[in-house]
């Protein structure tokens, strides 16, 4: 607990949102703030009175903006278990008058998905916004899915900023949106403007408002068979209102907005595309008619109707899905335009990944190339040097930190599962999960056979230990590695139905008392909620006892022996087991000494930089071991030197 | 006006702290600015790049190759992986000390290697073991800061080096002010000995 509220006062300490505190008492002005600060900032000015959600790259720092200001302005906000039950949380609050917003990430919408599809039909009385952040090339995601097609699919509208400025001010907008239309607002961005700083102009905020009506008891508030084919028309009359809205605000809003060029070739672009689109046309500017719609679903057909007419092509500049340019194409068959519409659909464009000026450029050039204009190319600035011209680099993969108490557990599996297979021709199969662990299949460890999403390593285990013929038809031992915050998120469901079915797994809980990968939330199993007030402790091996796992082992994840004999005890174990390793986590605590190689002793055998894959340790073809200075005292490269080379750096 | 700096280094060396210190700077100075920040799982000991932008033309946060105007190299590797991004008018600023990956490919990796290559391809290439200085100076991990107050000493930043000192002094809780006021003093000091000559004007004498 200490090391986690320490670590989070220094974190804050270097947000900017505190940095401008520290001018003054008043907010009013331009600020330096990363999108997402300037969400929860947009959030606060709307009247934001109740907060949830679930950490997740890139959008876990609207929360954390919200959290270390919400004692300040009297907002109540917490992070939930998971997205289901944060966006549930927020729910209920806003039932009864309040204005809320739930943060997640695109994938944390997929988990949330069950109570939004019924909500469209529901609707809301106080205010519900609805943060998905969305992660083109993906950065730090599983998949490249994209929220407009969600907020299409669900009836729920969605509002796509281009920069930390229009996050601010659509942020206030989603608020208005919300609370005067009934329904939730998706507000939707991507890691270019999660992630991305601006001098953002923003005003005040003024304290909570503690007036909420209330929930009061109504029909409307429970959804059934006979409400859903009441309320199903009145939703899809709201998509064509909130269409026609949407187009009305090409006249008069910032956020949609048409410009009129000289050619009959027209550039469309949503969120960030658009200003990558904008840079890459500026010597031609005049020439393209330019439609900017912020307001990505529904999609405002009437204004995107008058913008295609006179226009010969059309190019949409997009990353994700080709979500616009289906609209435009929907429109032009709809209202049979002779007009090419040119985007992902015919090759003009990259179908995946994340775009930049340069991406734009080349697709742009594709596309001109097939208009046939003669007289219009984009350029690309001149490097300094030619790609060909650079030197083979280093490959520096993401990988566990120097001393992250995983890399001891991943080991001790290795070793375990080496041991069997030596000694009883037995395989091992090992399933991950999602968080810092999953680093766990980097090399040397190569320790992650699966990895699908949240939760799903127990599942996955149980689902292959049931598969009895699986390698040379003898039975494979099968391992869930599962983090602390994971395991609250989604991985108690999976313990109960694998207990229930009885299947012969082992469950490896990491437990490092904090949500590392998203930047050090905290989590029920920490004894400290969001605003920092102490909070019911949850052991996560009494849960894993009252499930009913037949062998619950709780060990501290330092000494390597000890962490190997209990997996092996673990593997051994007929029927569901568990271990919870406990450790810190290095990225939060100080380093407890550093380690050196004597220079003397070492034999040079290679085995720490061959078995661990340590950042802090290196070494030169010709040379001994070198251990570096983010080496933090873990002591497991010591652990399996044989020549007993590594020894505690005298202070 | 219109600068646009790249930022490279590896996962923990401080490169987003980096990049927010040198935004807040270029605002305080009366600029627009927009960055762009490596954030998530790259940062665990993988390539970070964080993009600065400045100037009133700015458009989106990341830099399109061949127009930054200044790279600074934390690491001599990640200096060269994003050497793409700079103008052939632009300078570089790179960090001597190198960070050897642990996993693979550190037999190929010879950073005097990676430093020629840079000094030859950027005429104007000021390098120098800021890691070391700001070690000696209390703590190796300010190599950071020690790189973007070298940055200003040399006259690279369209502001001077009070805008960048008066916003570390800000964010910086007290406790650390003093051994950043050192690195940030030394690393000046070290590059007060060199030519402040643009990229431009130096290939124009060429």
């Amino acid at each position: 607990m200490d090391s986690y509220s320490t670590y989070a006062y220094l974190k804050l300490a270097f947000l900017s949102s505190n940095y401008l505190h520290s001018r003054g008492m008043t907010l009013t002005g331009k600020r330096i703030l990363m999108g997402n600060e300037a969400i929860a900032f947009g959030a606060m000015k709307a009247g934001l009175q109740i907060a949830s959600g679930y950490p997740g790259t890139p959008s876990s720092e609207v929360m954390e903006t919200i959290i270390s200001h919400a004692k300040k302005y009297g907002i109540y906000a917490e992070w939930a278990t998971n997205e289901k039950v944060a966006l549930e949380t927020a729910v209920g609050a806003a039932y009864s008058g309040a204005n809320t917003i739930v943060t997640m990430k695109q994938v944390g919408l997929n988990v949330a998905s069950d109570p939004l599809m019924s909500l469209s039909y529901i609707g809301i009385k106080g205010s519900l916004v609805i943060l998905v952040s969305d992660d083109p090339g993906p950065h730090s995601s599983q998949t490249e899915q994209d929220t407009r097609a969600f907020g299409h699919f669900s009836n729920i509208p969605v509002l796509d900023p281009s920069n930390p400025q229009e996050a601010y001010d659509m942020t206030k907008l989603a608020f208005k949106l919300s609370h005067e239309l009934e329904t939730p607002v998706i507000l939707r961005t991507t890691t270019r403007v999660s992630h991305g700083c601006e001098d953002v102009l923003i005003e005040d905020i003024d304290p909570v408002s503690k007036d909420i009506e209330g929930f009061v008891k109504d029909s409307r508030w429970i959804i059934f068979p006979k409400l859903t084919a009441q309320r199903h028309p009145l939703l899809e009359e709201l998509q064509v209102k909130m269409s026609d809205l949407f187009s009305e605000y090409f006249n008069d809003n910032t956020f949609n907005s048409i410009t009129k060029g000289s050619s009959k070739i027209g550039i469309a672009a949503s969120g960030v595309s658009s200003l990558y689109a904008k840079e890459a046309i500026k010597e031609h500017s005049d020439v393209f008619s330019i439609f900017k719609a912020g307001t990505a679903y529904p999609f405002p057909e009437k204004a995107a109707l008058e913008f295609m007419k006179g226009l010969t092509d059309l190019i949409v500049v997009e990353e994700l899905d080709p979500y616009m340019e289906e609209q435009f194409l929907q429109i032009a068959g709809k209202y049979h335009l002779s007009i090419n519409i040119r985007g992902k659909k015919n090759g003009s464009f990259p179908v995946s990944g994340e775009y930049n000026v340069d991406v734009v450029v080349d697709s742009i050039n594709r596309v001109l190339d097939k208009i046939g204009t003669e007289n219009i190319v984009l350029s690309h600035s001149t490097a300094a040097v030619k790609p060909e011209d650079i030197p083979p680099l280093p490959i520096r993969a993401p990988t566990l930190c120097a001393g992250c108490m995983h890399r001891t557990v991943f080991y001790a599996f290795k070793k375990a599962a080496a041991k069997m297979k030596k000694q009883s021709g037995i395989d091992s199969v090992f399933s991950g999960d999602i968080g810092c662990y999953t680093l766990g299949n980097a090399r040397p460890l190569n320790m992650v056979d699966t990895c699908l999403c949240m939760g799903a390593g127990i599942s996955i285990a149980a689902g292959l230990s049931h598969t009895p013929e699986f390698m040379q038809g003898k039975k494979a031992k099968q391992v869930a590695f599962i983090g602390d915050s994971t395991f609250f998120h989604s991985g108690i469901a999976a313990v109960v139905s694998a207990v229930y079915n009885n299947a012969d797994i082992t469950i490896a809980v990491l437990d490092n008392r904090t949500t590392a990968m998203t930047g050090h939330q905290p989590h029920p199993g920490i004894g400290l909620t969001a605003m920092g007030s102490p909070a019911k402790m949850i052991d996560i091996a009494e849960v894993l006892k009252s499930c009913g796992v037949g062998m619950v082992k709780t060990i501290e994840a330092d000494d390597l022996d000890k962490c190997m004999d209990i997996a092996i005890e673990a593997m051994e174990f007929e029927g569901p087991s568990a271990v919870v390793f406990k450790g810190k986590c290095v990225a939060i605590c100080k380093a407890t000494g550093q380690y050196v190689v004597d220079e003397d002793k070492c034999t040079n055998c290679k085995l720490c930089i061959n078995q661990l894959g340590c950042p802090a340790i290196f070494s030169i073809a010709s040379g001994i071991p070198v251990i570096q200075d983010t080496c933090s005292g873990c002591g497991l490269c010591a652990q399996i030197c044989p020549a007993g080379a590594i020894v505690l750096k005298e202070a | 006006m219109k600068f646009d700096i790249i930022i490279a280094g590896v996962g923990g060396q401080g490169v987003v702290l980096a990049s927010r210190l040198l935004a807040t700077a270029a605002m305080d100075a009366g600029y627009h600015v927009a960055t762009a920040e490596t954030i998530g799982m790259a940062q665990r000991e993988g390539s970070v790049t964080s993009h600065v932008r400045i100037g009133e033309d700015v458009c989106g946060s990341l830099i399109p190759h061949g127009k930054a105007d200044l790279l600074i190299g934390l690491e001599p590797a990640e200096a060269a992986r994003n050497i793409l991004f700079l103008g052939k008018d632009g300078n570089m600023l790179v960090n001597e000390h190198a960070i050897m990956p642990s996993t693979q490919g550190f037999d190929e990796y010879d950073p005097e290697t990676i430093l020629k290559f840079l000094k030859d391809s950027c005429p104007q290439t000021i390098t120098a073991d800021f890691t070391g200085l700001a070690r000696d100076a209390g703590t190796y991990k300010a190599a950071n800061v020690a790189m973007i107050a070298a940055a200003a000493g040399a006259g690279l930043l369209p502001f001077s080096e009070e805008y960048l000192w008066g916003v570390l002094e800000k964010m910086i809780p007290e406790k650390y002010r003093e051994v950043n006021r050192r690195v940030f003093d030394n690393a000046i000091e070290s590059v007060s000995g060199k030519s402040e000559k643009s990229g431009k004007e130096a290939n124009e004498a060429k």
